[in-house]
C-alpha cells in the first residue's frame, strides 16, 4: 500500500496530532507515534515492520497484525490515502 | 540491547472519554488482581469465562443494609430475594448473616427448605403459586403474600381443608412510576386493594396480617419509596379503621439499585446510585408514623436482591478476536456471551483491562462470543488496546446473570468464591453430560448409526 500523508498534519512530541485542514485532533500512543513518524519519512510497510521487531519485544505475527489494523484505522480516519 | 516492551499501536480521535459536566472519563487502570489473586492464574486454574464471588464483600453488603434499616426501624427483617441469584452457597452465606428467604416459586421454596431454612423464615411471593406449593407453605408456617383473586379463592379452599383460619399478606400496588407496576397485587388508587382486603376479611377463612409492595427494579429514585411508604401508612390507617385489620408486618419489597450504570442513563451509577442509608432514611421515618403504639409496631420486611449480590461478583472474560468495522470503530469479541450476562440489556457494564496497555483509549464495541448478531455486550466502551488471549474483568455481575443464564452453544462457566484467602468452587463448569442428562434418543431414531456405517 502507498502511504501519503496530508501535509497539514502536525504531531507534538507526546503524540498529540493536529489536522490543520479539518481542525480534528488525535492522540497516538508511543508505538503509534513511531509508526507515524516512519510513515511520514517515507518508509515502506516492510521497513516499518522490521523496525518494530528490532525496537520492541514483539513477534512478527503480532506486529504484522497490529500494523494492518493501524493502517486500517488511519485509512478510516482519512489520514492516509490508499 | 534489551528490547522495549511492546504496546499495540493506537490512534484515537478526540471525541470521547473526556471530562464533561456529566462526570469523568472511565478509568483505564489495569486490574491485574481480583479478590487477592492474579486474574491470569484464576483463569489458568478455573477456565474462562469465570464468575468470582468475594465473600467478604457479600457479608459487608448485607451488614451495611441491615444496619441502615434496623437502626432506623428496629423491627426490621431482611429477606433475600432468591431469584436474583439462588446459588446455594450464596443463599447460605446470607442466611448465616441472618437473612430470611424471599421466594417466588415452589422451586425456590424448595431450595430454601433444602438449606434448612424453617418455613416461618420464608416469604412466599409472586403471581403464580400452585395449590400444592401453597399447602406446603401454610403448613410449614411461611408468610404468603397474595397476588390476585384466584389465589384468594385457592387459599380459602385450603383453609377449609386444613381446618383453620390462615394468616395472609396482601400485595398492593400504586401509581408510583412509569411504566406503573400494575402486574402484581391489587391497586390502591383504583380501590381494588381495599375491595380485596374487605373480601378476604368478610370471607372469614383468611386473616390479613401483612401488606406487601414492591415498587420496581433498579429504582434509584428514593422518592418513589417515600411515596410507597406514605401510601402504605394511609392504606393501613384506612383498613384498620374500616375493617379492624391489625398488621403484623409490612413488606417494602426490593428494587434497590446497585453500582451499575443503566444503558439509558447519562450519568454514571457512581453518582446516581443511592446509598442504603438514603433508602432507609426515606422509608423508615414514614412507616414509624403508622397507626400503632410503641409496643405493636408491625415488623418491617425488606427484600433486597440486586443491592446485596450484584457488586460482590465479577466476571473474568478473555479476548478471542478483534476487528475493524466499517466506519473505523474497533470491535472486540470476548468468550462470554449475553447468555451468561443477560443484564447487558439493562447495564453498560465496565470492562476493565487486566494487562497494562497504556492510557490511550479507543471507542470499542464489545461482542459476546455467541454466533448470533444480537450478542452485543456493550455498544460503546472506551478501551485501551487489547489482544487475543488477554483478559477483561467485568465487575458487579452478581444479580440475575446466573439465575437467568441459559445454556447455548457453549457450556456455562464455573463460579468460585474467595473467602479469607481461600478459593472454593461453588458451581463447577458445566459438562456436556450434565447438559444432556435429561435427554433421551428413542431407539427408533438411532437407525442412522448402523445405516451410516454401511
Amino acid at each position: 500500500m502507498s502511504e501519503i500523508f496530508s501535509s497539514e498534519l502536525t504531531m507534538s512530541k507526546n503524540g498529540f496530532l493536529f489536522d490543520h485542514g479539518s481542525g480534528l485532533t488525535y492522540t497516538l500512543n508511543t508505538t503509534g507515534q513511531l509508526i507515524f513518524n516512519l510513515l511520514e519519512s517515507g518508509k515502506k510497510s516492510t521497513q516499518i515492520l522490521e523496525k518494530l521487531m528490532t525496537e520492541f519485544d514483539v513477534t512478527e505475527d503480532t506486529a504484522r497484525k497490529d500494523l494492518d489494523d493501524f493502517y486500517r484505522q488511519l485509512k478510516e480516519l482519512g489520514l492516509i490515502d490508499q | 540491547m534489551e528490547k522495549k516492551s511492546y504496546v499495540k499501536p493506537t490512534i484515537v480521535r478526540h471525541s470521547i472519554g473526556v471530562m464533561n459536566k456529566y462526570g469523568r472519563p472511565p478509568a483505564t487502570v489495569p486490574m491485574s488482581r481480583l479478590a487477592g489473586f492474579s486474574v491470569k492464574e484464576l483463569v489458568g486454574q478455573y477456565g474462562s469465562p469465570l464468575y468470582v464471588l468475594e465473600v467478604d464483600q457479600l457479608r459487608q453488603q448485607y451488614r451495611n443494609l441491615f444496619r441502615a434499616f434496623s437502626t432506623r426501624y428496629p423491627a426490621t427483617r431482611v429477606a433475600y430475594s432468591y431469584k436474583t441469584n439462588y446459588l446455594k452457597a450464596i443463599c447460605s452465606i446470607l442466611h448465616s448473616e441472618g437473612a430470611w428467604a424471599e421466594v417466588v416459586s415452589g422451586f425456590e421454596y424448595d431450595i430454601a427448605r433444602n438449606l434448612e431454612m424453617p418455613g416461618d423464615k420464608i416469604i412466599f411471593n409472586g403471581p403464580y403459586k400452585t395449590r400444592e406449593e401453597l399447602t406446603r407453605a401454610f403448613t410449614e408456617g411461611a408468610m404468603v403474600n397474595l397476588d390476585n383473586y384466584d389465589e384468594i379463592q385457592v387459599c380459602e379452599g385450603l383453609a377449609d381443608d386444613l381446618g383453620k383460619k390462615l394468616p395472609v399478606g396482601v400485595r398492593v400496588n400504586m401509581d408510583l412510576n412509569n411504566p406503573p407496576w400494575h402486574k402484581f397485587g391489587f391497586n390502591i388508587e383504583a380501590g381494588h386493594a381495599y375491595e380485596a382486603v374487605k373480601r378476604i376479611q368478610t370471607g372469614g377463612k383468611l386473616d390479613v396480617r401483612g401488606l406487601h409492595i414492591h415498587v420496581g427494579t433498579y429504582v434509584d429514585d428514593v422518592n418513589i419509596y417515600a411515596a410507597a411508604a406514605r401510601g402504605l401508612v394511609s392504606f393501613y390507617t384506612y383498613i384498620k379503621e374500616q375493617l379492624g385489620v391489625k398488621l403484623e408486618y409490612w413488606d417494602m419489597g426490593g428494587g434497590y439499585a446497585s453500582h451499575n450504570t443503566l444503558n439509558w442513563a447519562w450519568q454514571s451509577a457512581e453518582y446516581t446510585c443511592p446509598t442504603v442509608d438514603q433508602y432507609a432514611e426515606v422509608i423508615c421515618p414514614i412507616l414509624l408514623n403508622g397507626p400503632f403504639g410503641s409496643g405493636d409496631a408491625p415488623k418491617l420486611f425488606i427484600e433486597p436482591g440486586r443491592a446485596l449480590v450484584d457488586e460482590p461478583i465479577s466476571m473474568i472474560t478473555t479476548v478471542v478476536a478483534q476487528k475493524r468495522l466499517p466506519g473505523g470503530k474497533r470491535g472486540v469479541i470476548v468468550d462470554a456471551g449475553m447468555n451468561v450476562l443477560s443484564s447487558v440489556q439493562w447495564y453498560n457494564y465496565n470492562f476493565q483491562t487486566v494487562q497494562d496497555s497504556g492510557v490511550t483509549v479507543e471507542d470499542t464495541i464489545l461482542y459476546g462470543g455467541l454466533c448470533m448478531n444480537i450478542d452485543v455486550l456493550r455498544q460503546s466502551a472506551a478501551l485501551p488496546p487489547v489482544r487475543r488471549g488477554e483478559h477483561l474483568v467485568i465487575p458487579h455481575v452478581g444479580a440475575y446473570n446466573l439465575s437467568q443464564s441459559w445454556q447455548f452453544i457453549y457450556l456455562r462457566p464455573a463460579v468460585i468464591a474467595v473467602d479469607d484467602g481461600k478459593i472454593h468452587v461453588i458451581k463447577a463448569r458445566e459438562t456436556r453430560d450434565y447438559v444432556q442428562q435429561m435427554e433421551q434418543v428413542p431407539e427408533d431414531f438411532q437407525t442412522y448409526r448402523s445405516e451410516s456405517r454401511k
